[in-house]
Parts: structure tokens; sequence; C-alpha cells
């Protein structure tokens, strides 16, 4: 024992220590999704489990051709990018106001941050009772004012739906986005603000480039988490009118659980995986390397303008 | 921001803002807390505010209902996947933290796997819990509850153990301790607040979900989003009833959202932007 060197048994105390969580998720996760892309290459249906066979890549190939898929894909996107858009610009605004803040600001920051710890299942219940025609206050109150909305008819179902996921996720960005601004060095904020520099020209050159790590975090994570939407679905919508609300999660339940075609379901979960490496990859680009090319490229020009002028 | 003196207007104004920001979080929790506590015949009356408070529904729910055992039902399988994901979490966390094991990748990896979307996870689930007979059992709940909760309490678990100076555990193992009783006597009582924190955001994560309850469940291990999922028809009646089990559903949480919240920046944000 004593012989041992303490560099080897530290070797193998660091990796003993991971072991467990390794098995735990190659058995919950890994394993699952080896066995959902080995599912997906069949056709895996559970009303015939005795008559599997192997298809290839035919369900992915077919796809984009599929036009309920396409259409869940749609609105997903068109979900994602509306919803997390407007709690970027929201809890951004949020967060300037209460780092302004003196009074009350940790009663205001606890009560606002309050509706993204409750369960989405909650929140889409509460919204589809407030805001149904027949019983809801909110129809009601505006009624009193001679306006008639029907939020979930087939012109505003998915905005309601957006608007609902604003109310419940804004707070994470207003969370995340009020730590940044609290973390800022305050020195450039002073000197800028001794040279006159307007306020916008703080938030543009100053606030914005500063804050870019907590803002490209913040939309990724929200962002992706975005995709996961069913619950709202599932309590007002259910899809409907028509397909107009299915969104992609809410799809792949139907195709697997209601019309039992496992492998078809799958292979769609597979194709989601794609969207949504390609939209953080896109955000990831658009935040990080797109602005230092930018500013690469103008940096370049005002040198070469030197040059000129001599 | 002590030093600028600002416009009397200006304050007045972000005021107002903030006070009609907190109303709009604020009047959903009123409302559903009114209909909870409203006599039946009135709850499909949104233009009576004023009323002799009833508990009908709240007698009916608690003592009538499935909803005590739903709740049951959340807390076992949130304590459940809490307490695996800290057992199994921690030491792994602590070595991620302590000896870089797996480089930079592996954070990164923890985090990805927490991004798993559950679209890609049903399907081969829901068919491993058929096939071993598992299906509406809390088994199946835990175990697609860890799919988050393990990955999220990990990745909490090491900024939390890179706060810790190496220091410490140093003193330890020159006072006679072995490296591995140095992390479980020193480090450990040491982060104890952040292994409450993590158990906390994991337990609210677990208590949370209704989509893999719904899907691996039919009755008897329903856990409580599930149930009150559904109370969605729209039966005058129902609609006080679900009020009430809403009500159960988000005023735990509620509370221990103040606990959490600082914690959460740390836990969540600052990892996340150190990575």
């Amino acid at each position: 024992m004593t012989r041992t060197s303490p560099g080897r048994w530290r070797f193998s105390l660091q990796h003993a220590l991971v072991l467990p969580l390794l098995l735990l998720i190659a058995a919950v996760l890994l394993y699952p999704l080896l066995f959902s892309f080995w599912v997906s290459l069949h056709d895996y249906e559970l009303t015939r489990l005795n008559d599997v066979t192997f298809i290839g890549a035919r369900h992915y190939m077919e796809l984009p051709q599929n036009p309920s898929f396409m259409n869940a894909m749609e609105n997903t996107v068109i979900f994602v990018v509306s919803a997390v858009g407007l709690e970027f610009i929201i809890g951004f605004s949020l967060a300037h106001l209460l780092y302004q803040q003196r009074t009350l600001r940790n009663a205001y920051r606890a009560i606002l941050l309050t509706p993204m710890f409750i369960t989405p299942i909650a929140v889409g219940l509460i919204f589809r009772f407030l805001l149904n025609s027949q019983l809801g206050i909110i129809p009601f109150l505006l009624g009193k004012v001679n306006i008639s909305i029907d939020f979930f008819g087939p012109q505003l179902a998915l905005l309601s739906i957006i608007l609902i996921d604003v109310w419940q996720w804004t707070p994470f960005m207003l969370l995340l986005l009020l730590a940044g601004l609290e973390s800022l060095p305050l020195e450039p904020f002073e000197a800028a603000r001794i040279d006159g520099a307007s306020g916008f020209a703080i938030l543009r050159y100053l606030t914005l480039p500063l804050m870019r790590p907590v803002i490209m975090a913040a939309l990724i994570i929200r962002g992706l988490d975005a995709f996961k939407v069913f619950e709202y679905i599932w309590a007002i919508t259910r899809g409907g009118p028509g397909e107009q609300t299915e969104t992609i999660l809410f799809h792949i339940y139907k195709v697997g659980f209601r019309f039992f075609r496992m492998g078809q379901a799958a292979a769609m979960g597979y194709g989601l995986v794609v969207v949504v490496i390609l939209m953080a990859f896109t955000v990831y680009w658009s935040l990080d390397r797109l602005p230092l090319r930018l500013q690469a490229r103008r940096q370049h020009q005002i040198r070469q303008q030197m040059q000129e002028q001599g | 921001m002590q030093t600028t003196t600002e416009s009397p207007l200006w304050r007045i104004t972000r005021n107002i803002i903030l006070i009609t920001a907190t109303l709009a979080v604020v009047f959903p929790y009123f409302w559903i807390t009114l209909t909870s506590i409203k006599p039946p015949d009135l709850v499909a009356h949104p233009d009576v505010w004023l009323f002799s408070p009833a508990w009908d529904n709240w007698q009916e729910v608690l003592f009538e209902s499935d909803v005590p055992h739903n709740l049951l039902n959340s807390i076992l399988v949130g304590s459940a996947a809490v307490l695996i994901a800290l057992l199994v979490g921690s030491p792994a966390a602590y070595s991620f933290s302590r000896f870089r094991t797996g480089g930079p990748g592996v954070r990164f990896g923890i985090l990805a796997a927490q991004m798993v979307p559950p679209a890609i996870l049903i399907i081969p689930l829901f068919l491993i819990m058929y096939h071993t007979r598992l299906l509406d059992t809390l088994w199946a709940v835990i175990a697609a509850h860890l799919t988050f909760v393990l990955p999220m309490v990990t990745w909490f678990l090491i900024g939390f153990f890179d706060e810790v100076p190496v220091e410490l555990e140093e003193q330890a193992m020159v006072d006679g301790c072995t490296h591995f009783q140095a992390f479980y006597r020193v480090v450990l009582p040491v982060v104890r607040p952040g292994l409450a924190a993590s158990a906390i955001f994991g337990f609210v994560l677990s208590w949370n979900d209704m989509f893999y309850s719904l899907l691996l469940t039919g009755g008897d291990a329903k856990t409580l989003p599930a149930a009150i999922s559904g109370f969605w028809t729209f039966r005058g009646i129902e609609l006080g009833k679900m009020s009430v089990a809403v009500m159960i559903a988000i005023v735990p949480v509620l509370i221990a959202s103040f606990f959490i919240q600082r914690y959460l920046v740390r836990g969540l944000g600052a990892g996340a932007v150190k990575a």
C-alpha cells in the first residue's frame, strides 16, 4: 500500500469518483439515444411489435415531404424566434430598469422572477382560464370597452401561446441579464459619462459588447429550452385550430402515442436535433464570430483610409 | 450609479413600469386564488369579485380526489431523483472540478446532456419501460427525470466545488486524511449550501415536469402536473377544483424560489459564462 505512488493513486481516485455518473448517464441517456436511433431505422409500430422490419433511412427521407411535420417545425421555429426575441427585449429593458432602481429593488426582483419557477402546465391552465372568451376575466374586461378578441381562434392562437411563454420565461432573461449588468466594471461607464457619451452610445458601444457572453448564454439556453414547448399546447389548444399551434414536440407525441408510429416519431426527434443544433450554431456565430469579423473589417478600412490620406 | 442625479420624472416613470410588470406577474396568482375559494355557482362569472369564501373546492380536492396521492408521487419521485443525482453527481462534480477529469470537453458534455430534447428521449424511454413492464410505476418517472436532473445537479455542483480553495483539503491530508476522506469530511460540509441549492433546484425541475409523467404513467403513478392536466375540461365546477390543484402545485415552488434565486445565477449563469 505504502509503495503506491501518490500520483498513481490520485489518478485512480479521480476516475473512480466519475464512474457512477458515467454508468448512470449511459443507462438513462446514452442507451435511450442509441435505441432511439435504432428504432428510427425500422418500421417500428406499437401495434405490430412482432413485425419490425429494417427500412434504413426511409423515415428520414420522408420527413421533408411530410406536410404535418414541416408545418409543426415551422410553427416551432416561429414560436421560438418570436418568444425568445420578445423575452430578450423585455427582459433586457426590465433588467436596466431594475439596475437603476434603489428602493424595493430586491422585492421587485423576487416577485418578477417567480413565473419561471412554476410548472408550465399550471401556467397553461391559468391562462386558458384567464383568456377564455366566456369565462375569462381578460375578455370580460376588454368587452367593457367594446373590444372582442378570440385569443385562441385561428388568427391569434399561436400568438397567444407565444405571449404565455413570454409571461413565464421573460424572468429567466431578467435573471441572467441583471446578474450580467451587476457584474460589469463601473469605470468605463463613468469615463464615458464624463466624456459626454449619449445613453444610446453607451448602450451600443459599452453595455452590449461587454454583455455579449451573458447575452449569448441567455439566448442559447432559453432558445434550446423553448423548443421543448408542449404544456401550453396540451393545456389549451391541443394543436388546433387545425394544426395551427401544433409544435414539434406535440406532433411527435401525436405520431408516437396516438398513431403508434414509433419509428417515424424517433426519426422526427433526430430531425429536431439537427434543426436545434443549426439554430444554436447560428446564434453563436452571429453573436461571437460575426461582430469580431465586422470589427476587423472596419479597422482594416480605417487603416486603409489613413494610408490613402498619407 | 449613486453619483448621478436622476430626474424625478424618470424615477416615477420607471416605478410605474415596474409596478405594471409586477401586477402582470401577480394578477394570475391572485385570480386563481380567488377562483379556488369562489362558491361553485359563481366560478363561471368573471364579474363577481366579492363573495363569501367557500371551501367546497378545497375540501373536495383534498379529501375526495386523487390529488393527495399524486402529490405524494411527486414528492417521492422528486426526492428519489435528487437523492440519486446528489449521490452520483457530487463525487463526479468534485473530480471534474478538482482534477479537471476529462478536460474542458466534459463541462460542455454535461451542458449538452442537459439540453437533450425530450422529443428524442420519450420514444425510447417509453419502449424500454413498456418492455420491462415498468410503465405506470414511479421507477419509470424517476429514470426519465434523471435524464435532466442528473446533468443539471452535476453542472451546479461543479460550480460550487470550483469555489472551494485547494488548501482546505491539502491541510486535511497533511493532518492524516486520505484524499477521499478529505473530500467527504472536509469539502462536502463546506459546499453544503451548494448541495442544498442544487437539491432544491433539482427537486423543482422534477416537480414541474408534466411531459414524461403524462406519457409514462396512466393512473397509479401519475404525478401532480400530469394529474392537473386532467382538469382541463371546462365544466364550471371543475374550474374551481382545477384552481385548487394548480395552487397546490405552484405555492410550494413559489416559496422555494425566494430561497434559490440568488444561487441560481451562480449555478447557472456564472457556470455558463465561464465555460
